[in-house]
């Protein structure tokens, strides 16, 4: 940033658009598909036995992740070119402190018996 | 009658005459006083016809100089309100030594947490957002915020959660939890009244309040720039504004979702945080912090940007270290998300989890450091003028720097293990919040108050202002860190201990010296407006200021700026002095264009004035009144959407003439700015 005449460039997700309606149409109809082929994937990975079961809530969590991409992608527009750097800087701000405060809590609430007695051990041995 | 209950039940739900403690003449008194004074003002607005112009000019006002305005006279208001609090509470400690003192448990109770709640939600907070709104788009060179009319529904859902506090100092009362509504002493089985339901909507709707203010500070700081005015040539205010919206705009809703679970146990029978049914109070501790830590920085980052425009204007120097102050800003915006834990070492995580954010804790500190290392090379070698506002900077500076240390001593977990609730912790956050958040807003109150008026303070009673509040703090506070020393804990109604009498003496002595301080405010601002005339700024730079906000008349015109500045380095309006470069400035006849200025609107009084039936109905269950509100509420955001007319059109001439008189004052300025 610069150079000034970035900033009016630099628009808001949804305002950019210079292209045609159809083009537009056109990303959103991909957008769908993707979406749905995401959506009817995780279904059928979470009912079936044709893969390694231990292996499916990873793969949910990977379906997940990919649809978050398809949506920020395809529906918020967000991209790399230099028009959004506002839009992606806040994404990996945002995602930072979201990863900072849910991991945090995580592991903070995972020790909370870290200064009790092993309450386990003394009641097997009675 | 059951019949009559139950009609009863269903028009007022948990009100009635019981709610107004006959029996407590304080909070009746003190409601009493409020309400005369509350209906002796607007009678006297009526009778004098200033309601119109008050409807007009204010209230429906979307200009953000008037918004910062009402902010900070609403934080001035809950200022005296906390403040009242603050010289209750000393006064039982005082008297409490083997006795009851004169405030019964419960309304001693209810006062500590009023007292906390108010200052940081309604005193601190409004204050520094009003700061933020009067100057940031005038020092970025631009008409207005992002969102002019988004911006005065924040301001009035501010001041309806503001509202709805005061309003339990007379019908109901208010929590007496501490000002985080701990749990389980929060759930519905140990505080069964309406208090904690009114701490947690207040909350809840001055908090949407503050989002919106956020997302719309951030996004001026982002978008709307002047010509030239790139990221690294803003004035250090505007960094530091940034930073502490971002924080709101990722912090805040971490608060309203902890509240809304909160209120789910209350209201409807959850078990977030009960005891039983696999609840988790410790929950609580972890979110309320996550958001309670980021808050501090919230405060205090504005603060230091005010710091940072004071030092160096009073200094005649440019900031020293402009970037490093920067880094060091979006620094700790960053590192304050990694140290919410310090606020409960105690909660018992074990010593890994405990290292950790002890260490992170202490590391915060770093940033901080450089920013106090920066001013004092800002101000080595400068030509120094002492004027209130470089006062309060430099008295901030001692005092921070001994809430900082403290700070650091309690980020070691085995140490805050001593000290965890006592009055050593209590003397710390009121160091860096009084020491760092109010003398800030202070400063920035004195600095910018002839931007938003057009004439100065006295002086003279704000250095008497200055000394005796700075005075007032070290007798109040310095007792609190020995009797926490002592073992003296905190939030106590009456004690026995001999060894704690002394200080807690001396600290009410130091409370009277700071109530001097505040009564010397209060004259500054008398004596100052009936000897306006003799303090009147014409040129619209009194202190010979360095950035763009003194580049426009005081009070500015509502459109700020005729021509867009031009910005060609740091400092820009210095810049401009030194070079005489201003365009409009050299021109004889500037070519005036037509300007177009968002219309006023009555969308956020109207919108808080049904969020505040909304949140009194929802205290007292009463159901039909929260429908009404709820509805009244989204109309009048459908109303808004739908308006076809949102702008006007200033004409040309009319901003000539306007200009036409601040430039015949400037210009003799440019040339005594140009020969130094």
């Amino acid at each position: 940033m610069s150079d000034q005449s970035h900033i009016g460039h630099d628009l808001a997700p949804g305002e950019e658009e210079q292209h045609s309606v159809g083009t537009r149409i056109l990303g959103y109809i991909v957008g769908l598909a993707l979406a749905l082929l995401l959506t009817a994937t995780s279904f059928f990975i979470a009912g079936t036995d044709l893969v390694w079961q231990p292996s499916i809530p990873v793969a949910l969590i990977v379906l997940a992740i990919a649809q978050m991409g398809v949506h920020l992608v395809f529906f918020l527009h967000i991209t790399t070119g230099p028009d959004n750097t506002n839009n992606v800087l806040a994404l990996a701000f945002g995602l930072l402190v979201v990863f900072l405060v849910v991991g945090g809590t995580v592991w903070i609430m995972a020790h909370l018996n870290a200064n009790m007695p092993p309450m386990d051990q003394i009641m097997m041995r009675q | 009658m059951p019949a009559v209950r139950t009609v009863e039940a269903m028009m007022l739900g948990k009100l009635d005459w019981s709610a107004v403690p006959f029996d407590q003449p304080i909070p009746l008194i003190a409601g009493a006083i409020v309400l005369v004074a509350i209906l002796g003002v607007l009678v006297w607005v009526v009778a004098k016809g200033h309601l119109p112009y008050l409807w007009h000019e204010w209230i429906t006002s979307v200009d953000h100089k008037r918004i910062g305005v009402m902010y900070i006279l609403l934080a001035s208001v809950m200022l005296l309100r906390g403040g009242s609090d603050a010289i209750m509470m000393r006064i039982q400690q005082a008297v409490a030594y083997q006795s009851q003192g004169y405030l019964p448990p419960e309304h001693y109770n209810q006062i500590f947490s009023a007292h906390g709640t108010i200052m940081i939600f309604f005193v601190a907070m409004p204050f520094v957002i009003g700061l933020m709104n009067l100057v940031v788009p005038l020092q970025l060179g631009v008409r207005d915020v992002a969102f002019p009319t988004l911006n005065s529904v924040g301001f009035w859902l501010t001041a309806t959660g503001a509202l709805l506090v005061n309003i339990s100092l007379v019908v109901g009362e208010f929590a007496r939890t501490g000002w985080l509504a701990f749990p389980p002493l929060s759930e519905l089985s140990y505080s069964p009244g309406v208090g904690v339901d009114y701490y947690a909507w207040s909350l809840q709707i001055s908090g949407v309040g503050t989002l919106v203010a956020g997302i719309n500070l951030v996004t001026t700081v982002l978008k709307l720039r002047t010509k030239g005015m790139n990221y690294l040539r803003m004035p250090m205010f505007c960094w530091t504004t940034l930073a502490s919206n971002l924080l709101i705009v990722a912090a805040f809703p971490i608060l309203t979702a902890t509240l809304a679970m909160l209120l789910l146990d209350r209201y409807l029978g959850f078990h977030f945080f009960t005891n039983e049914a696999g609840g988790n109070v410790m929950m609580f501790m972890n979110l309320i912090w996550a958001w309670g830590h980021p808050e501090v920085y919230i405060l205090v980052l504005p603060a230091f940007g005010i710091f940072s425009e004071v030092v160096s204007t009073f200094s005649h120097k440019a900031l020293f270290g402009y970037r490093s102050m920067v880094l060091a800003t979006m620094a700790i915006c960053v590192i304050s998300f990694m140290v919410w834990l310090h606020h409960f070492f105690t909660m018992g995580a074990g010593p890994d989890v405990n290292a950790i954010f002890g260490i992170a804790s202490m590391i915060i500190a770093v940033p901080t450091g450089v920013k106090i290392y920066n001013w004092l090379f800002t101000m080595y070698g400068g030509r120094i003028r002492f004027a209130t506002p470089m006062l309060w900077a430099v008295g901030f500076m001692v005092t921070f720097i001994v809430g900082g240390l403290t700070g650091v001593l309690l980020a070691v977990p085995p140490a805050d293990f001593m000290l965890h609730n006592s009055m050593f912790l209590v003397a710390h956050f009121h160091n860096v919040i009084i020491g760092g958040v109010l003398f800030g807003a202070f400063a920035g109150f004195e600095y910018w108050f002839p931007k938003a008026f057009g004439f100065r303070l006295d002086e003279r009673w704000g250095k008497a202002a200055f000394w005796f509040t700075i005075l007032g703090f070290f007798i109040t506070f310095v007792p609190l860190y020995v009797a926490g020393m002592l073992g003296m804990t905190r939030r106590m109604q009456h004690y026995d201990v001999a060894s704690w009498r002394p200080w807690m003496i001396v600290a009410a002595v130091g409370m009277a010296v700071l109530t001097i301080g505040v009564v010397c405010q209060i004259v500054q601002l008398v004596v100052s407006i009936r000897n306006r005339e003799a303090l009147r700024d014409r040129t619209g730079d009194p202190w010979d200021g360095r950035s763009l906000e003194w580049a426009t008349s005081s009070p500015p015109p509502v459109f700020n700026f005729a021509f867009n500045p031009d910005v060609r380095g740091e400092d820009a309006y210095w810049d401009m002095k030194v070079h005489a470069q201003q365009q409009s400035l050299q021109r004889d006849g500037p070519e005036y264009q037509d300007i177009e200025m968002p219309r006023n609107s009555p969308t956020g009084f109207v919108c808080a004035f049904f969020a505040t039936i909304m949140g009194f109905a929802l205290i007292w269950h009463i159901w039909w009144m929260v429908i009404l509100g709820g509805l009244g509420a989204f109309a009048t955001f459908v109303v808004f959407a739908w308006r076809d007319h949102d702008e006007y059109v200033i004409p040309a001439e009319e901003v000539a003439a306007i200009d036409g008189i601040n430039l015949e004052e400037r210009r003799s300025l440019v040339s005594m700015a140009g020969t130094v």
